[in-house]
């Protein structure tokens, strides 16, 4: 895995597994059963992180299904990676430097935050 | 066993009786905390009450000494604070609040933010999580909270 380990590491705080899943040239990060904020249906999800720029984002967050949270969100995303679909929802990260923990929960916040 | 083959003999314990549940000791001179403990209780969300004979009840502060041979003391009874104390930005800030539900506006308050600018995250079962705004957040006191500023958006 490309990513330092110990920002690897940080991530299985937040989720059932972390695993590489490397396709097309993107090394993503399979994170399995990945909690999600009060609010959110279902309350745990897999999730996809790509933690470089894809589809005009900087980064991207991609989930298993679509989650209802507290605000309704602009799910533009869908690819299909690893043989399954994946959606995701336009929310651009700004962060300079972010450790791997730091980017998911800035995508994270799109459920906590209205626009 | 020690090397002659003899018991070990154990070291002196003493008893108090907190919640109606008998708990033992290694010190006749415990600190309140250290009662509290006992029991997976924590000061920041209950209090420690000594209860002694004719009906005499004292709280005992944390940080306080009870000897446990004082004349009169019967025993500990434990209870929920109305004003708890939560934990922003680490174990070593704590903030008052009443026990109950706040909004997350109020929680960010405690340090001078708004959800304009920051985000409240709560560390439960896990890494901190992001609370949305619109959502009340109860308190019952020991909760950990943290801020991040507002970092992305709809694009």
């Amino acid at each position: 895995m490309p990513y330092p380990t110990e920002q690897t590491d940080e991530l299985k705080g937040y989720c059932k597994k972390v695993s590489a899943l490397p396709e097309a040239g993107v090394e993503y990060l399979y994170l399995e059963e990945l909690r999600l904020p009060a609010g959110c249906t279902p309350a745990v999800c897999d999730a996809l992180l790509c933690p470089v720029a894809k589809d005009g984002y900087p980064s991207r967050l991609y989930f298993a299904v679509q989650v209802s949270g507290q605000f309704a969100r602009n799910w533009n995303g869908t690819v299909r990676i690893g043989e399954k679909n994946w959606f995701a929802f336009s929310w651009k990260v700004d962060l300079a430097s972010p450790t791997l923990a730091q980017l998911l929960v800035a995508h994270l916040n799109g459920f906590a935050k209205e626009k | 066993m020690a090397e002659r083959g003899q018991e070990v003999p154990h070291g002196q314990s003493f008893v108090a009786q907190i919640d109606y549940e008998r708990v033992r000791l290694e010190t006749q001179y415990p600190k309140g905390e250290l009662l509290l403990a006992r029991v997976h209780k924590q000061p920041c969300a209950f209090e420690l009450i000594a209860e002694f004979v004719h009906c005499d009840n004292r709280v005992i502060e944390p940080d306080e000494i009870v000897d446990l041979h004082q004349r009169g003391l019967k025993g500990f009874i434990t209870a929920h604070k109305e004003i708890v104390t939560i934990f922003i930005e680490g174990p070593e800030h704590p903030y008052q609040i009443e026990r109950g539900e706040h909004s997350v506006a109020e929680i960010l308050a405690k340090v001078g933010k708004t959800p304009d600018g920051y985000v409240l995250l709560e560390e439960k079962d896990g890494p901190p999580l992001p609370l949305p705004p619109s959502i009340p957040v109860k308190i019952s006191g020991c909760e950990m909270f943290y801020t991040q500023p507002q970092s992305g958006g709809s694009s």
